[in-house]
């Protein structure tokens, strides 16, 4: 989870992202973010990730909750 | 689905390029995004400038100038042409073909044949394919294999999505009867169930144009289209290339008994450098050998992007030199597909600026 939301402080360019605030709060948030996320899933986590799923998940507990339900499901 | 052809080689390549260049930067204050963020997408990508087309002008006017700036420079007889194949999503009609448009402008003989392929990202290689087919019939030697698209018509400029990477262009691909031994393996995959990944709504007989399909709306992505212009699922389309393009190189390179090293250069549809960095790295090919350059300074220019990323990458080596090259296309369709060929001794590997008459 800490390794997740280091990445996604990246690609959504802040300081730091906390792990219940909504994703689409952040000012960054946008289909470059999405993509970013699919590709950071693919190479770090090995998972597919959907752009709906991911705007679906909506915080990054719910996001990091997506992919560890992928990679369970392996 | 494997392919094994015997018949032909590339033995000339021009591709043509609208003279209005536009720049990102000028693009970005049509888009509904901080300046910050577009510079960011800007830098991700590798987005900078693109070609497009004048308003009035259409693929048979790119293509022929193309195909007569060749006649001119003492390249092509148009009289020596046993077969045009147009490769086009946005034809000059619906009726009648591009390819017999051409043929009437360039004055082909009877006994030319005309054939429009409707394919785009993977339009270049379907093309060749066929292209390599028709060869086989023994009063066809020479075959000009045209990709040309305008689709920036179909763009709306306030899609930051697709807008800022779309480019115009034609290319002029001679394909030629080679000597007997020269083998070109192939793949070519479908699948339609994910075919709206990549689509107009609007402007065919399903859903005709009408003042309702013209009018922008924002998709809930700050992206402004009409059902008239292009949609692109750009997530969708990202998890196609990286989990059903690579296997499908990997099956072709083994096919035709080749391995990675063996390839001098993969040269690949463009549609971003952001996607082609990350094919490389699936593949395990060095960045160097598989192109990127393309959609940054010509834009993505749909099926003529390969013969693009072939002139402005090897240009008159091509002419002295001999290459191995792996070229695969991948995305509407959606379609995937790739060509294992030699390139060498091409009489000609060009860019040229369109001018209008």
């Amino acid at each position: 989870m800490e390794v997740l939301l280091e990445r996604l402080a990246t690609i959504l360019d802040e300081p730091a992202v906390a792990p219940d605030d909504a994703l689409q709060g952040y000012a960054n948030w946008d289909s470059l973010a999405v993509l970013s996320i699919v590709a950071m899933a693919q190479e770090d986590y090995g998972v597919v990730l959907q752009a709906p799923d991911i705007q679906g998940a909506g915080t990054a507990r719910g996001l990091f909750a997506l992919i560890e339900g992928h990679r369970a499901g392996r | 689905m494997n392919l094994v052809f015997e018949a032909g080689r590339i033995t000339g390549n021009l591709v043509v390029l609208p003279e209005t260049e536009q720049r990102f930067e000028d693009d970005m204050v049509n888009f509904d995004f901080p300046r910050e963020r577009s510079l960011k997408l800007k830098e991700v990508m590798g987005y900078d400038r693109h070609r497009i087309a004048g308003e009035r002008t259409c693929v048979s006017d790119l293509a022929g100038f193309g195909l007569r700036t060749l006649a001119e420079r003492g390249l092509l007889d148009v009289a020596s042409l046993d077969a045009l194949i147009v490769v086009t999503q946005t034809p000059d009609y619906w009726i009648p073909p591009t390819s017999c448009v051409l043929h009437g402008a360039l004055g082909l003989r009877e006994d030319a044949l005309c054939l429009d392929i409707t394919q785009g990202c993977a339009g270049f290689i379907v093309g060749l394919m066929e292209a390599l087919q028709w060869l086989r019939q023994p009063h066809i030697r020479k075959v000009a294999l045209v990709t040309a698209d305008v689709l920036s018509r179909r763009i709306s400029p306030k899609d930051r999505n697709s807008y800022p990477l779309t480019g115009d262009a034609a290319a002029i691909t001679l394909v030629e009867r080679a000597e007997p031994g020269v083998q070109v393996h192939g793949c070519l995959k479908f699948d339609g169930k994910r075919s709206a990944a990549l689509q107009i709504p609007a402007g065919g007989c399903r859903l005709p144009s009408s003042p309702e399909t013209a009018l922008l709306q924002d998709c809930g992505d700050h992206n402004l289209r009409a059902l008239d212009h292009l949609r692109m699922d750009g997530t969708a389309v990202f998890n196609f290339v990286m989990n059903d393009v690579p296997p499908m190189i990997e099956a072709l390179l083994a096919a035709a008994g080749r391995t990675r090293d063996d390839i001098d250069y993969f040269l690949f549809h463009q549609p971003n450098r952001f996607m082609l960095r990350k094919l490389a790295e699936r593949l395990q090919v060095p960045y160097e050998r598989v192109p990127d350059w393309v959609t940054g300074t010509w834009g993505n220019s749909n099926s003529v992007t390969i013969p693009a990323a072939l002139a402005g990458t090897l240009g008159a080596g091509a002419q002295t030199n001999r290459y191995t090259v792996c070229f695969a296309g991948f995305g509407v369709g959606l379609t995937w597909g790739g060509l294992v060929m030699p390139l060498e001794r091409l009489a000609f590997n060009d860019v040229v600026d369109y001018r209008e008459p």
